[in-house]
C-alpha cells in the first residue's frame, strides 16, 4: 500500500527497509501519550513607543490529557498570542511571565535548543493562515519530511512514507506531496498543514483558527476532519476560534477571553448553557441558532462599543464600559475570579447571573448601552 | 519549455544582430581616421589609401556593412589594424586572462555577498552585526572601484609588500596552460581577484539582506520555526526565498560589472580583454573593438537567458510558455 509516488518516475513500491523503518516509527509514535497542559498566571507584554502594555494578563487554564479546550474571544483579545507564546514564537523582547507546564515541565522561557525538543515532538501547531504558512519554493512532501527528519532518526524515504500516511489521513492523494503550495487550493493547503501537524503525533495540538481563511463549507469539512482525526489519535488540543458553535461541537472545556484576560472558563456545556459573565452572554447572543419549531426567530444581538485600548486599560473590569449590567464597583475594582461549580468567571456580580441571563436575551438590554468606549 | 528556449534563442540572435549593426555604424560615424596611429611612422598618401583598401574601409558604407555581416557569419572579424594579426589571435589569450579574474571574482562575490547578506539579515534587528554590515556594504558600494584597487595596491603591495603591484607574472618561462598553474601566477592573481570580489559583493549583500529581512516575518518562517528545526535551517528557508529577487538582479548586473572589471584590469595592469577594449577604441582599431563588443553582447545575452532558466529552477511558480 505504501508506495513512493513520483510524477517523473511513476509509482514504485517503497523498499522493504523503508517499510520496516516506517512500521517501527509508526509504532513508536503511536505510543506517545496525550499531553497535559497547565497554564498558570500567563502574562504577555510588549514594550512599544507609546509605553508598555499587556496583550495577555494573568491567564490560567488547564487542558487535561486527551481533552479539547476551546479558546474563544473577539479579534485582538490575545487568544492567538497565548498559542504563539506556548510555541515559543513570540517576537523577541516580549515580556512573558507565569508558567505553562507541559506534562509538568515549564515550557516558557526555554532556550532555543530546549525549545526545539518541545516543538512538534510534544506540541504541534496548525496555523491560522494556511495560505501563507507553507514555504512557496519547497514541495509539500519536503516540508512535512523536514519536520519528521528534525526529530526522528529515520531515512528520507521513511519520512516521505510517513508524510504519505498523513496525507491519507487528511484525504489527500500521496502523489500531490510532490506539488508546491501554489498548486493547492485553500482547503487543500489547510489539510496539508494539518497533515504536517499530525506527522509526529505530538501530545498536544494547537489549532490556531484553522478554518478562518476558508469558506463555510470548507470550514465545516475541515472541522469534521479535525474532530475525526482527534477521536482517532486521542491527543490533547487547544482550539482557538471565534466561532463558539465550533467549540460547542468539539471541545469539552472552554475559555472565553476578553481584552487579554479570561472572562469565563469551565466545561463547555455549562458555560454555554448558563454563562456567568455578561460578556459570554453577549457572545452567545451574537451567534445564530436554529429556532425551535413554532418559536419566534431569535434576533442576533451584537455587543455595542469597542474593546478598550490596552495601552491605557480602564480601571476595574475591562468589560464594564460595554456591559449593560455594570455598576459603580465594576468601573473601580478589578473583579475577582469566582468559582461556581466547575465554572470560573471574573465578574463582581456572578450571584445575579440568572437574572442577567434573562435580561441579556432581550435586544433592548444591549441597545440602551451607547457610546461607551 | 523547449519552445520557450527556442524562442528565446531566436530573440537572442536578433539582439546580437542589432548590437553588431549599431556598433558598425557607430564606429564609422566617429570623425576619426584609423590610419592616424600609423601616420607618425611616415605614411605616404598612396600607402595610406592602400591600407584603407586592405582594411575594407573604402567603398560605400552599405557595401562595407554587407561585407562585415558576411564575415561575422563565417566567424571572421578581420585583422587588428595595430597588431596586424587576426582579431581572435589577439583576443583569445586576453579573454582567458579576463576569465581568470572575472569568473571566480563574480562567483565568489555573489556567493559571499549572499552568505553574509543572509547572516546580516537574520541578525538581531538594530544589533551590531546588522548595523556594521549595512554600514560597510554601503560604504564599499559607494566607493569607485578604482579607489578599491588603488587602496589594495597601497596597503598590500606598496606598504606590506605581500603582493606584486602589476601584471600577470613573468612572461615566457612556460607557455600554454601550464603558465596559469604556477604559484607566481596565483600570487599576481590575488589582488585583482580580491578587488573584483570586493567590488561585486556589497550589492549582493544588501539585496540578500533586504530579502531575508522581508522574508523572516512571513508566516511560513513561523511554521518552520514551530517545527523545531535548527536555527540555521530556518534562516536557510528565508535565504532560499530571497534568492529569487537576487537572481533577477544578478545576471543583468553582470553587464555593468564587466565595465567595472575593465577599470580593475587597468588599475592592476592586468592584460585582459577589457583593458584591450579600451585601448582598441582609443586607437580606432575597429576590428578589435567590434569583436570585443560582439563578445560582450553575446555574453550578456547568454547571461540573461541563463537567469531566466535558473529562475525557473529556483521558483516553482514560474511557468515557461
Amino acid at each position: 500500500m505504501v508506495a513512493v509516488a513520483s510524477p517523473r518516475f511513476g509509482q514504485r513500491p517503497a523498499s522493504p527497509a523503508t517499510l520496516a523503518e516506517l512500521e517501527k516509527l509508526t509504532e513508536r509514535l503511536a505510543r506517545k501519550p496525550a499531553a497535559h497542559l497547565l497554564v498558570d498566571g500567563l502574562s504577555i507584554g510588549y514594550s512599544t513607543l507609546r509605553g508598555r502594555f499587556h496583550a495577555v494578563e494573568d491567564v490560567s487554564f488547564e487542558v487535561p490529557a486527551g481533552t479539547n479546550l476551546g479558546l474563544v474571544g473577539e479579534s485582538g483579545c490575545g487568544k492567538s498570542t497565548v498559542v504563539k507564546t506556548l510555541m515559543g514564537l513570540q517576537p523577541e523582547a516580549t515580556q512573558v511571565s507565569g508558567r505553562a507546564l507541559l506534562d509538568g515541565q515549564n515550557i516558557l522561557g526555554l532556550d532555543e535548543t530546549a525549545l526545539r525538543d518541545v516543538r512538534w515532538k510534544r506540541m504541534s501547531l496548525i496555523t491560522q493562515s494556511a495560505m501563507n504558512s507553507l514555504d512557496p519554493v519547497y514541495c509539500i512532501g519536503d516540508q512535512i519530511s523536514e519536520a519528521i527528519l528534525a526529530h526522528e532518526p529515520v531515512s528520507k524515504a521513511t519520512a516521505w512514507a510517513r508524510a504519505e500516511q498523513m496525507f491519507a489521513l487528511v484525504g489527500l492523494p500521496a502523489g500531490r506531496l510532490y506539488e508546491f503550495p501554489h498548486m493547492f487550493s485553500g482547503g487543500m493547503r489547510q489539510r496539508a498543514v494539518i497533515a504536517m501537524a499530525l506527522a509526529l503525533n505530538a501530545g498536544l495540538l494547537l489549532a490556531d483558527e484553522p478554518t478562518t481563511a476558508l469558506d463555510p463549507i470548507m470550514q465545516s469539512q475541515i472541522m469534521t476532519r479535525i474532530r475525526g482525526i482527534h477521536a482517532h489519535l486521542r491527543c490533547s488540543m487547544i482550539l482557538v476560534t471565534h466561532d463558539i458553535a465550533v467549540v460547542a461541537e468539539t471541545c469539552e472545556n472552554i475559555v472565553v477571553m476578553y481584552a487579554g484576560k479570561v472572562a469565563e472558563s469551565g466545561p463547555t456545556a455549562e458555560v454555554l448553557e448558563s454563562p456567568l459573565h455578561p460578556y459570554t452572554m453577549g457572545l452567545k447572543n451574537a451567534f445564530p441558532r436554529l429556532p425551535e419549531r413554532g418559536a419566534p426567530r431569535q434576533p442576533l444581538i451584537s455587543i455595542p462599543g469597542v474593546v478598550p485600548n490596552l495601552l491605557l486599560p480602564p480601571a476595574g473590569c475591562r468589560f464594564a464600559s460595554r456591559c449593560p449590567f455594570a455598576t459603580e464597583v465594576c468601573h473601580r475594582v478589578t473583579p475577582p475570579v469566582v468559582q461556581v461549580g466547575a465554572q470560573r468567571a471574573a465578574c463582581h456580580h456572578t450571584d445575579r447571573a440568572a437574572e442577567f441571563r434573562v435580561a441579556a436575551a432581550r435586544p433592548e438590554t444591549w441597545r440602551t448601552m451607547r457610546g461607551a468606549v | 519549455m523547449r519552445a520557450y528556449i527556442f524562442r528565446r534563442l531566436a530573440q537572442s540572435v536578433l539582439v546580437v544582430w542589432a548590437v553588431t549593426t549599431i556598433m558598425f555604424f557607430m564606429f564609422r560615424v566617429m570623425p576619426a581616421d584609423p590610419t592616424a596611429i600609423l601616420l607618425e611612422r611616415g605614411l605616404t598618401d598612396e600607402a595610406r589609401q592602400a591600407l584603407l583598401e586592405q582594411w575594407g574601409l573604402t567603398g560605400s558604407l552599405w557595401d562595407q556593412y554587407i561585407a562585415y555581416l558576411g564575415n561575422i557569419l563565417t566567424g571572421d572579424f578581420g585583422s587588428s589594424f595595430l597588431y596586424r594579426k587576426p582579431v581572435w589571435e589577439v583576443l583569445t589569450p586576453l579573454i582567458i586572462n579576463t576569465l581568470w579574474i572575472a569568473v571566480p571574482g563574480l562567483l565568489l562575490g555573489a556567493a559571499l555577498g549572499a552568505a553574509i547578506g543572509t547572516a546580516v539579515g537574520w541578525a538581531k534587528r538594530g544589533g551590531k552585526l546588522e548595523r556594521s554590515g549595512i554600514f560597510l556594504a554601503t560604504i564599499i558600494r559607494g566607493v569607485p572601484n578604482f579607489v578599491i584597487g588603488i587602496a589594495l595596491l597601497t596597503i598590500f603591495s606598496s606598504t606590506l609588500g605581500w603582493f606584486p603591484s602589476f601584471g600577470m607574472g613573468d612572461p615566457g618561462e612556460t607557455t600554454g596552460f601550464a603558465r596559469y598553474m604556477t604559484l607566481d601566477f596565483l600570487h599576481h592573481l590575488a589582488l585583482p581577484l580580491i578587488a573584483v570580489i570586493i567590488y561585486f559583493m556589497p550589492e549582493n549583500l544588501l539585496l540578500m539582506r533586504s530579502g531575508v529581512v522581508e522574508n523572516r516575518t512571513e508566516d511560513y518562517i513561523e511554521l518552520v520555526r514551530a517545527k523545531g528545526v535548527p536555527q540555521r535551517r530556518v534562516a536557510w528557508h528565508a535565504a532560499r526565498n530571497s534568492m529569487l529577487p537576487l537572481i533577477t538582479w544578478l545576471f543583468p548586473a553582470l553587464a555593468e560589472t564587466i565595465a567595472g572589471i575593465v577599470v580593475i584590469e587597468i588599475v592592476f595592469s592586468w592584460p585582459g580583454v577589457g583593458r584591450e577594449l579600451v585601448l582598441a577604441v582609443t586607437r580606432q582599431d575597429y576590428p578589435l573593438a567590434q569583436a570585443a563588443f560582439f563578445l560582450l553582447a553575446v555574453m550578456i545575452v547568454i547571461a540573461n537567458l541563463a537567469a531566466d532558466l535558473i529562475y525557473g529552477k529556483l521558483d516553482p511558480r514560474v511557468v515557461y510558455k
